[in-house]
């Protein structure tokens, strides 16, 4: 049975197989070019002048990048599409379940031979897409340090592995449902990204509680005021943590409270008195303050106040990948199970 | 003694509709059986429930007495050629050989190529290119290089050109010659039946109506035709299954294990379309009187 399931599903195979394979060929020629601009920049971090090199690697990223990380980022739903949902919709479609479950093999055993043959591939194609990204990709994602982001997240590492078998699992079952392929592939689009859109806002942020830090304001880079229509606000941007998954970063006082402009009216006058009332346009904030008086208030804030951050970490990216990986596994397994039992039970 | 085919009180519901309701049968192996029925009489869902792509809704079903479908050995003993006789249409009729023999334990590779050779085709050529004809008998090659001990045909000539159906059905008289195999081939035309079955089981509105060998059946069953008059005197044993009357005459369809000696009767010999006729009749208006009273009671 595992030739024959092979056999009928060779001609798909090869289709998207080709594609992996053309998609190698474009990475590993341009994938050594990135390489030794990475290595170039890192060499050059000692003498300083690195702005060429990482604007050549950042602008090789805007030419290849987004359709390297699109298409592994749809290949499981591609997958998906033409594996899963064919599967068994195709057979019932075309009346030739009624040839296939007729010879010397139960569908017991034709079911779990396809889903294994098939899954297995799916995993694979997944898998090898991910690993060829990931290769290509890591210098760009060493510089942009943002693992995080669900364009390095999704697209590399293992969970498209965990992607690639649930989108094939929710495929076959669709066909196995509505019994009809084309209907199949648009639910099982439709759900896929139902799953994979919300999982990637709303579930996977928490799937560990976030670290909360509290730090003094002094190693925060980027600080600074705001002009807003009432007057100047505090900020403190860089949080200086690469690699990690961002939730939120806020100011608070030792006794509570937020930097607010009562405050900065009472403790920095000196500051304010300086700010011209009408800048106009594209003037700086800071235009007409005094470096004495922005540092004296930066210090009194730095005294009162601490930076809190909310994040999950950069070494916990391992354990996101593996958690993700595995709850997908699990839903594919689920929905295998479920069209197994209707395959066998509930059709004809 | 094997039964090929032994249903109790089976029946196949779909929603509120019966396809099959009641129906007990016990067909022993060794014969070749015609089932015949009008369309949407039940015929596909009783092969179905044999080849067991179909599950009962009541009553039980054994099939050379074993459940259908119960394992790979009952699985490989049944050959089935399913209605317009579904093929791969992207593989090649040579790796539709290559799938008997992965898929079946009893697979006569030796057989299928034979056939395939004597059949004049190209085994290299995609399914989906063969004429009805060739895919007819593609199918029927599959179904017999399995080596099994019943076929289960449903319509297979139904949709071939009369020459076609010749020769469809001259093949498998070849192969219920040469291999002992029992057949169960389903057709809603008496004739195609006529040439090749000695069993005949009769589908009408989701029930078995009669069946039996047709010898039997055409020696029990009697076209009177007599003065017109009440249907008295008739054996005991006398069933009538279908009478119509003119101003002068009447005509009935009876069948009865004793010999009608009633000499005001002129007996008839009947055919074997006669008799399904009388009893797809007979079937209808049982029908028509269930849906009056039906109707009656609303």
């Amino acid at each position: 049975m595992t030739w024959f399931a092979w056999r009928q599903f060779r001609s798909q195979a090869l289709v998207v197989f080709g594609l992996l394979v053309a998609v190698a060929v474009v990475f590993l020629i341009t994938g050594p070019h990135f390489a030794s601009l990475f290595h170039d920049l890192k060499t050059c971090r000692a003498k300083g002048d690195c702005e060429s090199i990482t604007s050549s690697l950042t602008s090789g990223q805007d030419t290849y990048f987004p359709f390297a990380q699109a298409f592994s980022l749809l290949l499981p739903a591609l997958l998906g599409l033409f594996w899963g949902a064919p599967l068994v919709a195709r057979e019932l479609e075309s009346g030739t379940y009624r040839l296939a479950w007729t010879q010397g093999v139960t569908r017991k055993r034709w079911i779990s031979t396809k889903l294994a043959v098939v899954g297995a591939a799916s995993m694979l194609a997944g898998g090898l897409m991910s690993w060829m990204l990931t290769w290509w990709a890591s210098p760009i994602d060493t510089v942009n340090a943002d693992r995080f982001s669900s364009l390095v997240f999704d697209t590399s590492y293992i969970a498209p592995i965990g992607y690639a078998a649930f989108a094939f699992a929710l495929g076959v079952t669709a066909g196995v449902l509505w019994r009809r392929t084309l209907p199949a592939m648009a639910t099982t689009l439709a759900f896929y990204v139902a799953v994979r859109v919300p999982f990637f806002h709303f579930i996977r942020p928490h799937l560990l509680t976030p670290v909360r830090q509290i730090r003094s304001l002094k190693n925060v880079g980027n600080i600074g005021f705001e002009r807003t229509p009432n007057g100047l606000s505090f900020i403190a941007g860089d949080t200086n943590l690469p690699n990690s998954l961002n939730f939120s970063s806020s100011v608070v006082g030792d006794h509570g409270g937020e930097v607010t402009r009562q405050w900065l009216r009472d403790h920095c006058r000196s500051m304010l008195q300086q700010v011209p009332p009408n800048p106009g346009k594209g003037v700086k904030v800071t235009t007409g303050i005094r470096p004495e008086a922005f540092t004296e208030c930066v210090d009194k804030i730095t005294a009162a106040f601490h930076q809190v951050l909310l994040y999950q970490p950069a070494n916990r990216f391992w354990t996101f990948q593996w958690i993700e990986t595995a709850i997908f596994l699990v839903l594919a397994v689920l929905l295998g199970g479920l069209t197994y039992w209707w395959v066998r039970r509930r059709i004809a | 003694m094997t039964s090929a085919l032994l249903a109790v009180d089976l029946g196949k519901r779909y929603g509120r509709k019966w396809a099959l309701s009641g129906c007990t049968l016990d067909i022993p192996t060794g014969h070749v059986v015609g089932l015949v029925g009008p369309n949407g009489a039940g015929k596909t869902t009783l092969l179905h429930l044999a080849v067991g792509l179909l599950s009962p809704s009541s009553g039980s079903l054994m099939v050379l007495d074993e459940a259908p479908a119960s394992s790979a050995e009952q699985l490989g003993r049944i050959g089935f050629v399913a209605q317009d006789t579904p093929v791969f249409e992207n593989l090649s009729i040579a790796t539709h050989l290559q799938m008997g023999a992965a898929l079946n334990p009893k697979w006569d590779e030796q057989l299928a190529q034979q056939r395939i050779l004597e059949l004049g085709l190209d085994p290299n050529q995609r399914a989906g290119r063969l004429s009805g004809g060739q895919r007819a008998q593609l199918a029927l090659t599959l179904a017999i290089a399995k080596r099994p001990s019943l076929l289960l045909l449903d319509e297979p000539v139904a949709s071939l050109d009369p020459l076609a159906r010749r020769e469809f059905l001259a093949t498998l008289m070849e192969v219920v010659a040469e291999h002992e195999v029992s057949v169960i081939l389903s057709s809603h035309l008496v004739a195609d039946l006529e040439r090749v079955c000695d069993y005949v089981v009769v589908l009408a509105s989701a029930r078995v109506q009669v069946n039996g060998e047709i010898e039997n059946l055409l020696s029990t069953h009697h076209r009177l035709v007599g003065s017109r008059r009440d249907l008295d005197n008739l054996p005991e044993s006398a069933h009538v299954i279908e009478v119509s009357h003119t101003d002068r005459q009447t005509t009935a369809i009876v069948s009865s294990a004793d010999p009608i000696l009633d000499p005001s009767w002129s007996v008839e010999e009947m055919t074997l379309e006669d008799l399904v006729l009388a009893y797809m009749g007979q079937a209808e208006e049982q029908r028509r009187v269930l849906l009056r009273s039906n109707g009656g009671a609303k």
